[in-house]
């Protein structure tokens, strides 16, 4: 008995290594069917399988495998030419040949299969008959994950997971699994799919021992198919690699008690980090090294850190604050120390939790082939997929909403892009098309291309088709550039294809990858040449939550640009703008790069604008670039998108929003949408605003000169209100830094200039003096202190924080009026 | 002795379920003025009433809309009701509140002139909207009278609702 165990042990080892190859191979094959060396590999797996089982005394595998080998015999001499429908049939009895093995594996026995049907099929195909029926495609080849066939078997007792539980709980937990086995199988029957790689065994007739083995096998092929979903949960870039490859790796046999020697599968599947697959190779129980989260979990997670990225930028800022106040005080340093702990702390953290959050994009592209298999046949066309760049990641999220929109363009480009053969070859080109699916990162962005050499879309004709539907105007349509005309594939409604067939034309799919694109703040940009093919490039953001902005100022307003969009920032005096054709331009090194002003573009009214020089950020996207232009730079920041809500979603230009450090809102440009804007807004670059012309030489009477005064104390209002009385000019009075601050925002006064306290209650004169230099319009506003601080420090803190003289108390009425005079520039002849 | 005791139970009977009728039947509301007139929502559509913060402009929208503001991390867009309802604006007091509303999921914060208070009100004391309907009057939910002012009922969902 134990030789034969022995014997078992080693054909099983040989059996699932040469099967391993065999996915390969049969992929290759279909693509290169007069390829003798393949042939003779397959050949010689079947033949090598059969000699051992019959050996072994499986019949119903032998039986199996010497059909197979008839037929590859066949095919190998060149008496049968390797088609689709042959391989279909090879396909599925490759499939039940594996279903075969992994019983034998586990049970020690063949029977229980049904390989009759099958090995009708493959006579008939040896004998040239066609297949009457219509076969459904089997579930087998290479790319389909199927998880049914890893069934590592490691007794129940030995896995940690269930130690911890009681008889009860692991009853539950085995009826579970029972119920779940027995409803994937029930749906395989139903669906007379002949990859049905495990048929139910009939429970009734089984000894207590067969059902205990059975259970054991059950538990153990549910654990296989969570390590499978682990290993592509696991961050790691060879994943999708993974799905099929380690699938017959982790042997171990329960009924045979000899463990196989592991260490040569673990080579066989090379992999950068895979602790967890050694661990179950070689006891079936290790430590764990890898656990399920919920994704739920993982979402929370992000959600706080993007509150938590929040509240960093807050504390740089009060940092930022407070240092300026108490500058060269000796607690500052450890403030700081801890400040930029916290803020590389929460940046490592983020980063961390994004790549919990990171699968490659071959998790997604992986049905691919498969589908461009069905779908040619279907269509009868031949269409070769080329997949590059499966290893790139990105955030789950992504990855999950991305897999619609893929399956609508490749199917797309297989109906309406790639011709039928015979068309092809009539305009001069190959017979087989070729879709490329190609992944790669670009700045924080991942790009996914969709490249056909098809037929290419006719700007012409999407136009005609669509005044058809009533989807535009002809006006709209004569007004439309090539690419707006491309875009028209994505209206709801529209469709080129002369007829609807089951893969397309009913005029919903396109629309849903505009939907779900934007959904992810993608952008989807299409090339296409009449005659040559289409390529459609999807542009996505790497996470949904967290960006690198460029925030910049306008008047008072903030915006944050997305960096991933931003080339370079350039400081222009206003000389070097120039206007072609009424709109605005500069000379950027050898290129003229088209300005906007980004308060053209938001409406911001513009009240201030004396300065000389003009900030440009030079803005990218796709092939085409252009100029913003802003007041004022202030610089990077990392931002937490927030979505406007219901309400206000779809705003033109405007992606979101973010909560600043200082707790406001700032809003996030759209740039695509805002190029779009460019084009059409009127521009008033240069021009400057009428109001601040006519700033000066509006002040008829002495009462047109407004100046406030701050002070805590009633007594100092009334004794600078008594020394400026004279002057003839209004003065309005406010409490402390808070109330002035209101005052101004208010705006219901123009004011000339303000006497400033220092010390106050809530906002001092310093804060107060920093706040109202904030904004562009007061920028040039002379404040005046009054104090009784004499300090040189204190002077030196005045002038830093913008004050523009410095009167300490006690004043003569005459030295405070003279100093307000010249501040204000008061014209005496009033 | 008995027919008297009969009576007071149904008199009690009778009382008893009125007033759960009654406490079936009255709607609680909270009214504010915006312009010369008093207006007033359910009360539990009401999220929150915060004293005014600083919001943030948002460009391409309706003047009615002041912009987004930050409610605790949210972003909320802030709607000035005086403008919404055809009124010219007028500068924030010390009595201007935002209440924040909510009808599902739905969010938004309401720039009010002041606050009056909360309200209850008999249900058959609420009229219809008069029938002129037009844009405007189409928020109005119904009437409600009491005995000496009319208050005008809102349609939370349709304030809330986007019409640009």
């Amino acid at each position: 008995m134990d030789e034969f165990q022995e014997i078992l042990q080693d054909f099983l080892v040989e059996s699932f290594e040469l099967i391993e190859q065999l996915d390969q191979d049969l992929v290759e094959l279909e693509s290169r069917p007069d390829d003798l060396d393949l042939l003779n590999r397959i050949f010689r797996v079947a033949h090598t399988i059969k000699g051992a089982s019959s050996f072994l005394n499986f019949d119903v595998l032998t039986h199996l495998t010497h059909h197979m080998e008839n037929l590859l015999n066949m095919a190998r001499h060149g008496d049968l030419v390797i088609d689709a429908d042959v391989m279909d049939v090879i396909l599925e009895s490759i499939d039940l040949m594996k279903a075969l093995l992994v019983r034998i594996r586990d049970s020690g026995e063949d029977s229980g299969l049904e390989v009759n049907p099958c090995v009708v099929r493959l006579d008939a195909v040896a004998n040239g008959t066609s297949l009457g029926e219509t076969v459904p495609p089997p579930a087998g080849a290479a790319p389909t994950p199927t998880p049914a066939p890893v069934a590592p078997v490691a007794a129940v007792e030995e896995e940690p997971d269930y130690s911890g539980m009681s008889d009860e709980e692991v009853e539950a937990e085995i009826e579970r699994l029972i119920a779940v086995r027995q409803a994937e199988d029930a749906a395989k029957r139903a669906s007379h799919a002949p990859a049905a790689v495990e048929e139910e065994p009939d429970y009734s007739g089984m000894s207590d021992e067969e059902v205990e083995a059975e259970i054991e096998r059950l538990i153990a092929v549910r654990q296989a198919e969570d390590a499978a979903k682990r290993s592509h949960k696991a961050e790691e870039p060879e994943a999708p690699k993974a799905t099929p490859v380690p699938a017959p790796a982790p042997v171990a046999i329960t009924p045979a008690p000899v463990a196989p020697p592991a260490a040569p599968k673990a080579a066989a599947t090379p992999r950068k980090v895979e602790p967890k697959d050694d661990g179950e190779n070689r006891s079936g129980a290790a430590v764990e090294q890898t656990i399920r989260v919920d994704v739920k979990r993982l979402d929370h997670l992000m959600n706080l850190i993007g509150e938590l990225v929040l509240g960093k930028n807050r504390l740089i800022k009060i940092n930022d604050d407070v240092e300026e106040r108490y500058e060269g005080e000796a607690f500052l340093e450890e403030l700081n120390q801890v400040v930029s702990i916290v803020s590389l702390v929460t940046t490592d953290l983020q980063i961390a939790v994004m790549k919990t959050r990171m699968l490659p994009i071959g998790k997604v592209f992986n049905k691919f082939p498969r589908m461009i298999r069905d779908l040619s046949r279907e269509l009868n066309k031949k269409i070769e997929l080329e997949i590059t760049g499966e290893e790139t990641e990105l955030d789950k999220s992504i990855v999950e909403e991305i897999g619609d929109p893929l399956v609508h363009i490749i199917r797309n480009s297989c109906d309406h892009g790639v011709e039928t053969p015979d068309v092809r070859v009539a305009s001069g080109k190959e017979e087989g098309g070729t879709i490329q699916l190609k992944a790669y990162h670009e700045g924080n962005h991942i790009v996914i291309q969709i490249i056909d050499d098809g037929k290419g879309l006719d700007a012409e004709m999407l136009k005609m088709k669509s005044i058809e539907k009533g989807i535009i105007t002809e006006k709209e349509a004569d007004a439309m550039t090539e690419k707006e005309a491309f875009g028209l594939i994505f209206r709801p409604g529209f469709s080129t294809a002369a007829q609807v067939t089951s893969v397309s034309g009913r005029g919903v799919g396109m629309d849903v990858v505009k939907t779900n694109i934007e959904k992810l703040n993608g952008m989807i940009d299409i090339d296409s040449e009449v005659g040559k093919g289409t390529s459609m490039k999807l542009k996505i953001p790497l996470t949904l939550a967290i960006i690198q902005a460029l925030l910049v100022g306008v008047q008072e307003e903030y915006y944050a640009i997305p960096l991933a969009s931003v080339l370079e920032t350039v400081r222009i005096s206003k000389d070097e703008i120039y206007t072609v054709e009424s709109r605005s331009v500069m000379r950027l090194r050898d290129e003229v790069l088209s300005l906007v002003h980004i308060g053209d573009i938001f409406e911001v009214e513009r009240v201030f604008d004396n300065s000389e020089h003009a900030y440009v950020v030079v803005l990218g996207l796709a092939e085409s670039k252009i100029g913003l232009i802003v007041d004022s730079l202030v610089g990077q920041e990392e931002i937490v998108i927030k979505s406007l809500g219901e309400y206000l979603k779809g705003i033109e230009g405007i992606a979101g929003a973010t909560i600043r450090g200082d707790g406001g809102v700032t809003l996030i440009v759209d740039v695509a949408a805002l190029m779009q804007m460019a084009k059409s807004v009127k521009s008033t670059v240069g021009q400057e605003s009428a109001e601040a012309k006519g700033r000066i030489g509006t002040k008829n009477s002495a009462s047109d000169y407004c100046v406030m005064i701050v002070d805590d104390s009633k007594t100092d209002r009334t004794i600078m209100r008594k020394s400026l009385e004279p002057m003839g000019i209004t003065l309005i009075e406010a409490n402390d830094g808070v109330e002035a601050l209101n005052i101004l925002k208010q705006g219901d006064h123009t004011f000339d200039g303000m006497l400033v306290d220092i010390e106050m209650p809530r906002m001092d004169g310093y804060t107060l003096a920093a706040e109202i230099k904030k904004y562009n319009k007061y920028k040039n506003l002379p404040l005046i202190a009054v104090t009784s601080r004499t300090g040189k420090a204190d002077r030196m803190r005045g002038v830093e924080s913008g004050m523009v003289e410095y009167i300490t108390k006690p004043y003569s009425p005459e030295y405070l009026m003279s100093v307000v005079k010249r501040n204000i520039k008061f014209n005496e002849g009033l | 002795m008995s027919e008297k005791l009969q009576q007071i139970i149904n008199k009690q009977n009778k009382a008893l379920s009125g007033e759960d009728i009654k406490i079936d039947e009255v709607i609680q509301l909270v009214g504010f003025i915006v312009g010369d007139e008093e207006f007033s929502v359910p009360i539990l559509s009401i999220q929150e009433i915060i004293k005014p913060i600083s919001w943030t402009r948002v460009p391409q929208t309706p003047t009615y809309i002041l912009g987004v503001f930050n409610l605790r991390g949210s972003v909320i867009p802030l709607i000035d009701l005086r403008s919404r309802f055809g009124l010219e604006t007028q500068k924030h007091t010390e009595e201007t509140r935002f209440i924040v509303m909510k009808n599902n999921d739905d969010v938004a914060g309401f720039v009010i002139d002041r606050l009056t208070e909360a309200i209850r009100l008999p249900k058959k004391d609420v009229g219809p909207a008069p029938d002129t309907i037009n844009e405007e009057e189409s928020m109005i939910d119904g009437v409600g009278k009491q005995a000496d002012r009319i208050i005008t009922i809102l349609k939370v969902g349709k304030l809330l609702e986007r019409n640009f």
